[in-house]
């Protein structure tokens, strides 16, 4: 990898080079002039249309990246219906549909956060153990990269891993952990295995700098909530704020609270956000889906204000393009993405500083 | 708490030989109940609350086909759940069993209602509450009956929740469509018409002689946009109030399509502007502080149309969730010492 590529934000969007190509710095954020641009059509079909970069710390560093995204093809560490290791695909399809300007917040995520695609994870399938040894690594390279991380699933064993790079990434410093979700997940063990998708904050707890005072749950509902589950919260005093607290008190009340939970002398979050805490008639594309959800807006308010508080990996899982409807899943999870991107941009930018 | 009931199943499963998954059951039932023949004596000796039964009964319909699917998709669904609720810390393991479907002739409505009314009987006998799931909106017609004849003088209420008022004297000459079921049941003796409620009512399916016959019977219903003009939950509460007012059982028969079509696509006929699933949840709670309920129904579910299984996972958790809510109502919440004997102590 040669020592410095940050010539290539310099000709944005990048995949359009060729006889029409057009070279203007900022094309991508305004309306086409000459073709459709970035906008429907592709070279690759990465994130955002962001530029491809090798999982690899010195080319992220080279690039300038502050924002990788990571997919994660991985479904076979899950307890329910198969189908999520098509979700980073279905994810990176549904960002054709957008611009990376978002007028809410007046700034070009793209450029701003200088976004790059790093592809998906490899797994082993039928390997549970090596196949999150694989995610550990690259979630590992991106953060030593000097980026932050965007990881989407895949099931919601991603964060056993994802929240284990974290953790040894910042092993000076304090670690907080958020799970957003219909379900609680804490499982000690699924029938034994202790990694499934239904562990994520009873292994994250067990992390040497992550601590039950920093950790909380937000969404949870509805009777897939086995007693263990609910039981690791309580014995643990880690706060649940359950649906129906969400629905009295609203979301974004509820949201500053576990971020303020989570970032209470830590140096770090990790913030896992699994879209059946969505409702299901916004989110049909999920593996486990729930009524008695978020509604979109209020999914696209949860984004907001985590955005203000900001986290080092945010991980969308679960995301089952098959069983969507009309792309309303894909593009939900799309949105939780740009909208919490747009609002840390926005939130930097206010703090006069950089990503 | 008592050392010889085990509480494995409150619990992921351990593993080992008997570790399956919890979506594997060996016999597709009720949120993986036992399934007891549908016979008084041993509905009675199984200990159980409730009896679920499956309805398989398309014949009644006017419009789309297909909740002849419905119990099937309702038993699938309830597979994705567990007996314990952590919002109100009970367990529903054991209070419940599955009688397996009503056997349907076929091409003769009529034994099919007669089934019906019978199976509804035997389980009213053995003093359990049915939970039938349908099925076309005309098996109540038979249910109702079934209720009404078991409680013989003594009174009862009825509240019908969907989009449309089913309140047709006769459809083409037949008196027994689903679009005739709140015709029929509220002819029954032991009715009276301020024992009955009706939400969610909105949209032209509903023709001018159904509004006619609700006004000349003197049924009180509260149309959608009554529920939002005065607030969803005050005109619930005092549509529960006549329900329960002055009554000794009562039926709660659900038609889906009182959600919105958004929250429920998997009905026979989907209408917009209905109920969200939050709504409908703090009403099943809002139900189960009646502290009681003789028949629940669901009907018209319709798998063909439903997304990612939406309805159905919605028919089920208000279902378990009136299940739940009355279980903490009656006090039965379990010991909150309770833990997975593999951790206590670690």
């Amino acid at each position: 990898m040669s020592a410095n590529m940050d010539h290539i934000w310099k000709f944005v969007p990048h995949q359009h080079q060729g006889p029409a190509q057009q070279t203007g710095a900022d094309d991508h954020i305004y309306s086409p002039k000459n073709h459709n641009g970035a906008f429907k059509s592709r070279g690759l079909t990465t994130f955002m249309g962001a530029p491809y970069c090798p999982p690899d710390r010195h080319a992220i560093r080279a690039m300038g990246a502050k924002v990788c995204f990571l997919g994660a093809p991985w479904d076979q560490g899950q307890i329910v219906r198969a189908g999520t290791s098509q979700g980073a695909s279905g994810l990176r399809e549904a960002t054709t549909q957008y611009f990376s300007y978002m007028f809410e917040y007046d700034v070009d995520l793209l450029t701003f956060f200088k976004v790059v695609d790093c592809g998906d994870i490899p797994n082993v399938p039928g390997n549970n153990a090596k196949s999150h040894e694989l995610i550990y690594r690259y979630v590992t390279e991106c953060l030593e990269g000097g980026a932050k991380v965007i990881m989407s699933g895949g099931d919601h064993s991603l964060p056993i891993p994802g929240s284990r790079a974290l953790s040894h990434f910042t092993r000076k410093g304090k670690m907080g952990y958020l799970h957003v979700d219909s379900h609680l997940d804490a499982g000690p063990d699924w029938a034994g295995n202790k990694i499934t998708n239904c562990s994520g904050p009873a292994r994250a707890i067990e992390l040497p700098n992550c601590n039950a005072e920093n950790m909380a749950h937000l969404g949870s509902r509805n009777s897939l909530n086995p007693k263990d589950w609910y039981d690791f919260y309580v014995d643990n005093d880690i706060r649940v704020v359950a649906m129906g607290e969400i629905i009295d008190r609203g979301v974004e009340a509820c949201t500053k609270e576990i971020f303020e939970r989570a970032w209470r002398g830590t140096e770090t979050v990790y913030f896992s956000w699994d879209t059946d805490s969505i409702d299901i008639s916004c989110m049909p594309g999920s593996t486990s889906p729930e009524c008695y959800g978020l509604k979109a807006r209020e999914a696209i308010q949860l984004a907001k204000t985590a955005g203000r508080y900001g986290c080092d990996v945010l991980e969308v899982v679960e995301l089952a393009p098959y069983f969507d409807v009309s792309h309303m899943s894909i593009k939900m999870a799309a949105n939780m993405i740009y909208h919490y991107l747009g609002s840390r941009a926005k939130t930097l930018i206010e703090q006069g500083k950089q990503p | 708490m008592n050392p010889a009931k085990s509480y494995a199943h409150l619990f992921s499963p351990l593993g080992g030989d008997a570790g399956d998954n919890y979506r594997a059951p060996n016999v597709l039932t009720f949120l993986r109940s036992t399934y007891v023949a549908l016979n008084a004596e041993a509905l009675k000796s199984s200990g159980a609350r409730y009896a679920f039964l499956g309805v398989p009964f398309d014949e009644g319909n006017i419009g789309k086909p297909g909740s002849e699917e419905g119990p099937r998709e309702f038993r699938l669904a309830s597979q994705e759940y567990f007996s314990y609720w952590f919002e109100y810390n009970v367990d529903l393991h054991g209070t419940m069993v599955d009688c397996g479907d009503v056997s349907m002739p076929k091409v003769s409505p009529e034994v099919a209602r007669e089934r019906i009314y019978r199976a509804v009987r035997e389980v009213l006998k053995a003093g359990l509450v049915p939970i039938i799931v349908g099925g076309d909106r005309s098996m109540s017609i038979a249910a109702a009956k079934a209720l009404s004849d078991h409680i013989g003088s003594k009174k009862m209420g009825y509240f019908h929740f969907g989009a449309h008022l089913d309140m047709s004297d006769s459809w083409a000459g037949e008196r027994n469509l689903a679009p005739c079921a709140l015709a029929r049941i509220t002819e029954l003796p032991n009715l009276a018409p301020g024992n009955v409620a009706h939400i969610g009512a909105r949209n032209s399916m509903n023709p001018k002689d159904w509004i006619d016959l609700a006004k000349q019977r003197g049924i009180r219903f509260n149309s959608m946009f009554e529920l939002l003009d005065n607030g969803i939950y005050p005109v619930v509460e005092k549509a529960i109030d006549r329900v329960w007012k002055g009554t000794d059982a009562q039926y709660l028969s659900f038609n889906f399509n009182v959600m919105d079509a958004s929250a429920a696509p998997g009905v026979t006929s989907t209408e917009p502007g209905g109920l969200e699933s939050r709504e409908m949840m703090r009403i099943a709670e809002m139900i189960a502080k009646r502290k009681q309920v003789s028949v629940i129904d669901v009907s018209e579910l319709c798998p063909a149309f439903d997304v990612s299984g939406t309805a159905a996972r919605l028919a089920v958790c208000v279902v378990t969730r009136i299940m739940a809510a009355l279980a903490k109502e009656r006090g039965e919440e379990i010991d909150a010492r309770i833990r997975r004997s593999d951790l206590v102590g670690s």
